[in-house]
């Protein structure tokens, strides 16, 4: 964990409300998928807190790519910066998608800019030769595109897209053409990972259980700090409880990604 | 022997700690005493924002740390609120973290041998949901060696027992006190909260009662409000406010309670620069507490203890104590 002052080589809008940051950094990271950092432009006072970001893709190693939505004021923010910009950059930050050795075949589900969290998972599956299936859900045509939908379809794995204004791909949400498949039985023997909205992944998860399908989510929530010590961005989690009934998880260090069987899906780290 | 120079004894003779300490150039101007504790520089981090300490050591030297605050301490390990716990404002942000924390003797046992590598004052903020179980944590911590001081957490506005907050109440708080000091093994701070009609009132109680300082402030409670849902943003409903958008309210606290008493003070709330720092020297405080900026500048009590000692070079000062309760009302 480095925090260092990354420049920006681009952010530009890939489409209306999303946007690519590129940095260039001055020391070499190593940033395994599915992690994050947090960044606020450089010397800004407002807002005060650093916003929590997935690395979308390793360009290089001394540069980074952040795929994200412009949705508050952080974002905004992010948003106003411009080519040599400077950005303060925490990370890497997080755990990382495990894919074991002996692992054949995967399922990977994006729900809208949760997409950005695994780009690098699927880059690292087609290296690992992993037989996998990819499943984009966005609300409609032009959040797809925001959401990185041709650098999906560039990893050659097997898409079905979906968007739930149907303007593009199928007119679904995502977790149906997902329960299709599981019921094809395409679930022997594969590890569901998935990043989206809450709902979305908790619906992900039912369809593990129910299918019997080992799932991991990568799990958001208002971060004070992303290193550990605000203990505000907590999920609460079935296991390893003081009181015996389940604990609460820093989403920042004790994930961002969880065993979707250890998540209590019915308290939204996210509020209402 | 006076107390005093037991602690200098322990300082010069005894502590181990101090070759450590040698190979770091400290800047002799900066350091302080508070109760006979020697802290190489007034900059600690404050508890709730700093962890355990450890979390940091990866993005600050901890040996350039005048100290940190721990985390809430309980007897027991604690769970603390359902989210979502923070929400951010303006200039600040709220919480209602519900002092998760591990435990007193998980942090005797796991933490502090680690902690003990580092040349920095660990001090052990402490909580308990009536005064036995304050009692019980001071009893755990006592066993942990390494430990410098407690801080007596009487003001945390997210939890509450009965709807009473103990740091409401002089009468309350000096009773606490009383019994804190007497079952510590040492020196006890005691942390003010911002949420009373007379903070000076309270500051002599806990005087009287024996603390050998006192930290202010904690957060002020706060809501904020979600117009689309009509919900509270944090589960708990209402959080603590913190972040630069206190610091006049915390400034003006310490003045009013450093002409209240005669003990040290260390100043918190919202120091996000040197100046912040120094404000609260100039308001009376002989150290101060950086919280909330930690998470958006994990460097900044670096940056604070440099900007300390430029402060002093360009203004010829000699020692940085000579500036505590300078403030010219003239």
């Amino acid at each position: 964990m480095i925090d260092i002052v990354g420049l920006a080589e681009t952010n530009d809008e890939i489409a209306p409300g999303y946007r690519l940051l590129r940095l260039q950094l001055d020391q070499d990271v190593e940033v395994r998928p599915g992690q994050f950092a947090m960044l606020k432009p450089r010397g800004m006072f407002e807002p005060l807190l650093r916003r929590a970001l997935a690395v979308y893709r390793v360009d290089g190693p001394r540069r980074i790519s952040f795929l994200y939505q412009v949705l508050g004021r952080g974002t905004e923010a992010l948003a106003q910066i411009g080519k040599g910009g400077e950005v303060e950059t925490l990370l890497p930050l997080g755990n990382s998608w495990p894919i074991p050795s002996n692992q054949e075949r995967a399922i990977v589900v994006a729900g809208g800019i949760g997409s950005a969290s695994v780009l690098m998972l699927c880059e690292e599956l087609k290296q690992a030769d992993v037989e996998t299936r990819v499943f984009f859900g966005a609300a409609n045509a032009v959040a797809a595109a925001g959401c990185g939908l041709e650098d999906f379809r560039f990893c050659g794995f097997p898409l079905a897209l979906s968007t739930v204004d149907g303007s593009a791909g199928e007119h679904a949400l995502v977790t149906a053409p997902l329960e299709r498949c599981l019921k094809e039985g395409g679930g022997r023997g594969v590890t569901i990972y998935t990043c989206g909205p809450w709902a979305m992944m908790k619906r992900v998860s039912e369809l593990a259980d129910r299918f019997e399908v080992n799932c991991l989510a990568s799990l958001e929530a208002p971060m004070g700090c992303g290193f550990g010590v605000c203990v505000g961005c907590v999920v609460a989690v079935k296991t390893d409880g003081p009181l015996g009934y389940g604990s609460y998880k820093r989403v920042c260090t004790d994930g961002s990604i969880f065993n979707a069987k250890a998540v209590c899906w019915d308290i939204n780290a996210m509020g209402h | 022997m006076p107390k005093q120079f037991v602690g200098t004894l322990t300082l010069w003779a005894i502590d181990s700690r101090l070759i450590l300490s040698m190979s770091i150039n400290h800047d002799p101007r900066l350091a302080v005493a508070i109760a006979g504790i020697h802290f190489n520089n007034p900059v600690l981090g404050a508890s709730g924002t700093f962890g355990y300490g450890l979390e940091f050591a990866e993005l600050i030297d901890l040996d350039r740390l005048g100290g940190f605050v721990t985390k809430g301490l309980s007897a027991k390990p604690l769970p603390g609120n359902p989210p979502p716990r923070i929400v951010e404002t303006h200039g600040g942000m709220l919480n209602a973290i519900g002092l998760q924390n591990i435990g007193a003797r998980a942090f005797v046992e796991e933490r502090l041998p680690l902690l003990n590598r580092y040349d920095t004052r660990v001090i052990a903020n402490v909580f308990g949901y009536s005064d036995d179980e304050y009692i019980e944590a001071i009893t755990i911590l006592n066993d942990g060696e390494g430990i410098s001081a407690y801080e007596l957490n009487i003001s945390c506005p997210n939890v509450k027992e009965g709807g009473i907050v103990i740091g409401n109440s002089p009468t309350a708080a000096a009773r606490l006190t009383a019994r804190a000091k007497q079952a510590s093994s040492r020196p006890l701070i005691v942390k003010l909260s911002p949420n009373v009609t007379d903070v000076a009132e309270l500051a002599r109680a806990i005087a009287d009662a024996g603390a050998d300082c006192i930290s202010l402030i904690n957060t002020v409670v706060g809501m904020s409000i979600d117009v689309n849902t009509r919900r509270p943003r944090l589960s708990y409903g209402t959080g603590g406010l913190s972040g630069p958008a206190i610091r006049p309210i915390a400034v003006r606290m310490v003045y009013e309670v450093a002409k209240s008493v005669d003990l040290p003070l260390m100043g918190i709330g919202g120091i996000a620069s040197t100046n912040d720092a120094l404000e609260f020297m100039i308001a009376g405080a002989t150290a101060v507490q950086i919280g909330t900026a930690n998470y958006y500048d994990p460097a900044i009590t670096m940056k604070i203890v440099d900007g300390l000692s430029a402060y002093c070079g360009n203004n010829g000062i000699a020692h940085i104590g000579s500036i505590m309760r300078s403030l010219m009302t003239e």
